[in-house]
């Protein structure tokens, strides 16, 4: 029977990602909206070090349960995670301005 | 075994509610003639929310036909341009807000308790609430019909064209306040789903065994509790903007209309996935049926609708990518975008193998399953195409988007829809409808819709704009939409054929008799139609197809299946409460019998709404007055809590326990979910003024620093007198709690006072995020109000002696809400501190 932990390894990685989205977001707000509160080489050196926690935060969550019920749930669900993390982070590390 | 009353020395009744002298049956009996209105059972709710939504779908189906009629030929007079606005902006309204969302809620109302091994939901009274605020407020917005003030500025309501400059009449403030009443609804719906589906379960039923239709719904409800609040917020602003004066929107004074879109489509762009999703639950339960195996694939769909619920939040600006966001933020959604298709794509292969494991059995809802397949993944495609930026710029605003829309939500809504109503029609009515006017129906529609959406997609390739009123002759348009519209009277007739079929079969369809379509899941253990009661005695499971798997639930008459709660102990309605993870029964939840409290708590929030629209101020202040009385009386009632009752499996558990995993706990969470999803609406306003209008934001004054350090200390004694006031009635020191209650409540004042105090000097008109200033401390102060209420109703019920030992859970709720309204006030206090901190005017 599954315990309160595996439930929350299940929906853990969509958490990491929310977080990963909302402060990706909020790097490219701060850089390109009127104010330019910073540069975009933070927005690089932050952007790149968001993703790659990320995404070791989003399969961390693997380490968490062993379940057999929902082991399988838990694999997809970290790996669609960490894929998007990938997704959401690269256009930040491959653009050079606000711009394109 | 009954707890004894120290006063009296006397054991409790344990149903101080109760109907003594009436048999099981009669207790949970529907009431007859007016006082079937009273009736606040999940299965008359259920069919309230379904009959009044496919009401509005005819509605608006009947306005989308007026839509394709004036397309038909070019240069036609059949409406002119202002009805025709408002009437594709009321199809658009209709079908998304009073249509779409309900329907499936009302699905989930009626279903799941049968399929989770409950007797009723676990909080009647909230979704009986929920289906009178949607019904006032669908009469509050087709009413405008009737003053001649159907708005008309698309259902998506953006400024400026909605202003008061550009729209001086009364449409938008019938769409403003007729949705945000009826958005009431579906969060109030939302809440009790999630409440229902984690607290009351049958014995066993862990989350892993669950039935999918519960996973996708409670995701589903999830998601509206986080996606909606934008919305409601956004409409409130704006509203306010046109009755104040209030310049949240207004460019001249530092307001920004693109901040309506980012809050309308953080609401928007999940509605689809919220309206995707239960309908693809649906899906998800009937195939196996017809297949005769499990559904492929369990834990990857679990996870799948896990990530969509995720990622679908993170898809709002691809709405607004013409916009002129910069082209990095683009790429964030566009990303976004393209990875929500792995987890649709995810189920989409779980349907595929499922349906590869046996040859299916074509029946009418199998035949609208291949349709929603066939469709959905036509649109679904398009959907990957316009998740391209510079696609999606090409295509912008044009019909290839009307047609991409239409084959997403009529494909992965409408066609399971459909084929669920054949489905659990026998469940409603306790008859079959027919198989033979079932294909016609089908193959109407599905030939009907193909041809007008899928020839838009040309359509719009050809150049044709969104929401044009007419056209010339001889641009390559002409034959398109002559195909289109006749497409439409196709699938029209089809949606009438239903009626005419869904109507027959009440009175002439064969009875279904028990489990008709050999099902796996337990709506299905009783012969039709169910009792009210769901259960005589509530089965343990083992397996998430119950009745394919456990013997002992079809090897005898339903009536006679072991389990717990057979029959009643105080004359009272119940059902087994369990530990939201595992399953295991934790708790019996007394539940409520009819009443009209529902009924007038939603009368009284009409009459606020409506008299608002008429700006009689002082009627909608009175009907809020009402309303507020309502709910008091409504949670004044005698506590069944404090005892002791035999589960009838050999166990002992408690009434109405005050705990964590108690669903009156977790339904405090699950409305605190909404109410940090609004107050995160207000922040994101004010950052996003503050950053993107950074001129005005210089030029707004800033708050008092001290008066925000005390309603920060203020919001922090709040919680911990909270939470001592929990704790002293767990330990039953009655007065004590109540004093601390008491003192709750007047920290909760204090802490609004000194907020009040810090934004004196700011105004609310001058700048927009002054307004928003404004409008952030007015939310946390409401919020207070509530708490002070609650902490001196928990003060004089503890005086009056209504609390008895053993009754803590107003208190143990008091202390989560203080808490989590301390978190809201203190991010409040701490955010305009930084912004008092940076100087300014």
């Amino acid at each position: 029977m599954e315990r309160g932990r595996d439930i929350l390894a299940l929906v853990a990685p969509g958490l990491v990602w929310a977080v990963h989205f909302v402060l990706i977001y909020a790097l490219i707000s701060a850089a390109c909206a009127q104010r330019a509160l910073i540069g975009m080489g933070t927005v690089w050196i932050a952007g790149l070090i968001l993703t790659v926690l990320g995404v070791v935060l989003a399969l961390w969550p693997l380490r968490l349960s062993n379940a057999e019920s929902v082991r399988r749930a838990l694999l997809w669900s970290s790996g669609i995670f960490a894929a998007a993390i990938v997704a959401d982070g690269a256009f930040v590390l491959l653009f050079q301005t606000c711009g394109g | 075994m009954a707890v004894t009353d120290p006063e009296t020395r006397t054991p409790y009744g344990g149903a101080r509610k109760g109907e003594p002298g009436k048999t099981f049956d009669e207790i949970w009996q529907q009431p007859r003639g007016l006082r079937y209105w009273s009736a606040v059972s999940h299965q008359a709710v259920g069919k309230r929310f379904i009959v009044t939504g496919f009401c509005f779908f005819l509605i608006a189906g009947v306005l989308a036909l007026l839509v394709r009629t004036q397309l038909i030929v070019p240069g036609n007079t059949f409406l002119d341009s202002e009805t025709y606005n408002q009437v594709f902006t009321m199809h658009g309204t209709l079908m998304m807000f009073l249509f779409a969302i309900p329907i499936l809620g009302g699905f989930a109302v009626y279903l799941i308790p049968m399929m989770l091994g409950a007797r009723d939901l676990i909080f009647p009274r909230l979704g009986a609430f929920g289906y009178w605020c949607y019904l006032f407020g669908g009469i509050i917005l087709m009413s405008s019909f009737l003053f001649d003030a159907a708005p008309d500025g698309g259902w998506f309501m953006y400024t400026p064209l909605s202003s008061n400059e550009y729209s001086p009449g009364a449409g938008p403030d019938f769409w403003l306040i007729g949705i945000t009443f009826a958005e009431i609804a579906s969060v109030a719906t939302a809440v009790e789903l999630i409440a229902a589906i984690l607290c009351a379960r049958a014995p066993g039923m862990s989350l892993t065994k669950m039935p999918i239709f519960a996973w996708y719904i409670l995701i589903f409800a999830f998601m509206i509790a986080v996606g909606f609040p934008p919305l409601i917020i956004g409409s409130i602003l704006l509203e306010a903007q046109r009755l104040l004066g209030l310049p949240f929107y207004d460019a001249a004074l530092g307001g920004d209309p693109l901040l309506w879109q980012h809050l309308f489509w953080l609401f928007g762009h999940p509605e689809v996935y919220i309206i995707f999703l239960p309908a693809a639950g649906m899906v998800a339960t009937m195939l196996p049926t017809f297949v005769g195996k499990p559904l492929f694939g369990y834990g990857f769909v679990v996870a799948a609708v896990i990530s969509m619920g995720f990622i679908s939040f993170g898809l709002w600006a691809h709405h607004m990518f013409a916009t002129g966001l910069p082209i990095l933020s683009l790429t964030l959604f566009s990303a976004a975008s393209t990875m929500v298709a792995v987890p649709t794509g995810v189920q989409i292969f779980s349907f595929i193998a499922t349906l590869a494991e046996a040859r299916p059995r074509l029946t009418v809802p199998m035949h609208f399953i291949l349709g929603f397949l066939f469709i959905f993944v036509l649109g679904g495609l398009t959907g990957v195409m316009l998740a391209s930026v510079p696609f999606n710029l090409q295509a912008h605003d044009s019909y290839f988007v009307v047609a991409h829309l239409h084959y997403v939500l009529i494909g992965g809504m409408v066609f399971p829809l459909f084929g669920a109503f054949y489905y659990w029609a026998p469940l409603f009515t306790g008859r079959m409808m027919s198989e033979v006017l079932g294909r016609w129906v089908f193959w109407l529609m599905f030939t009907g819709f193909n041809l007008t959406f899928l020839l838009m997609h040309l359509t719009g390739m050809r150049g044709m704009p969104r929401r044009i009123a007419t056209y010339p002759e001889g641009i390559g348009w002409d034959r398109l939409n002559l195909l289109s519209t006749l497409g439409s009277y196709i699938l029209a007739a089809g949606v009438l054929l239903f009626v005419v079929d869904f109507i027959r079969h009440r009175r002439v369809g064969p009875h279904a008799g028990r489990n008709p379509w050999g099902a796996a899941t337990l709506e299905w253990l009783y012969p039709l139609p169910n009792p009210n009661f769901n259960f005589h005695a509530i089965p343990a499971v083992r397996s998430r197809e119950p009745l394919w798997d456990q013997p002992e639930l079809t090897d005898r008459r339903a009536e006679r299946i072991d389990g717990v709660l057979r029959g009643t102990a105080d004359s009272r309605r119940e059902t087994i409460s369990c530990d939201p993870i595992t399953g295991e029964p934790i708790q019996i939840a007394r539940l409520p019998h009819p009443t009209w409290t529902p009924f007038f708590a939603a009368l009284g929030l009409a009459v606020a709404f409506g008299a608002l629209l008429a700006s009689f101020y002082w009627i909608s202040l009175a009907g809020l007055c009402f309303s507020v009385l309502v709910f008091l009386l409504w949670a004044w009632e005698p506590s069944d809590a404090g005892v002791l009752r035999p589960d009838g499996m050999g166990r002992t558990l408690p009434v109405d326990l005050a705990d964590r995993r108690s669903h009156t706990h977790v339904v405090v969470v699950g409305l605190l979910l909404v109410l940090f999803a609004l107050h995160a609406s207000l922040i994101f306003g004010g950052l996003y003024l503050w950053n993107v209008v950074p001129d005005f934001a210089e030029l707004t004054v800033r708050p008092l620093g001290l008066p925000l350090i005390l309603a920060a200390g203020a919001a922090l004694a709040m919680a911990v007198a909270g939470t001592v006031a929990r704790r002293w009635a767990l330990s039953e020191r009655i007065g004590a709690s109540g004093a601390m209650s008491g003192l709750t409540a007047l920290l909760a004042a204090g802490t609004t006072a000194a907020l009040g105090w810090a934004i004196l000097p700011v105004s609310p008109f001058d700048t927009a995020l002054g307004a928003v200033i404004w409008a952030t401390v007015t939310f946390v102060a409401v919020l207070s109000a509530a708490a002070v209420l609650w902490g001196l109703f928990n003060l004089a019920r503890d005086l009056t002696g209504a609390t008895r030992p053993g009754q803590a859970r107003h208190a143990f709720n008091l202390a989560t809400y203080a808490k989590g309204l301390a978190a809201m006030a203190l991010a409040t206090a701490g955010l305009l501190l930084a912004f008092a901190l940076t100087g300014g005017a």
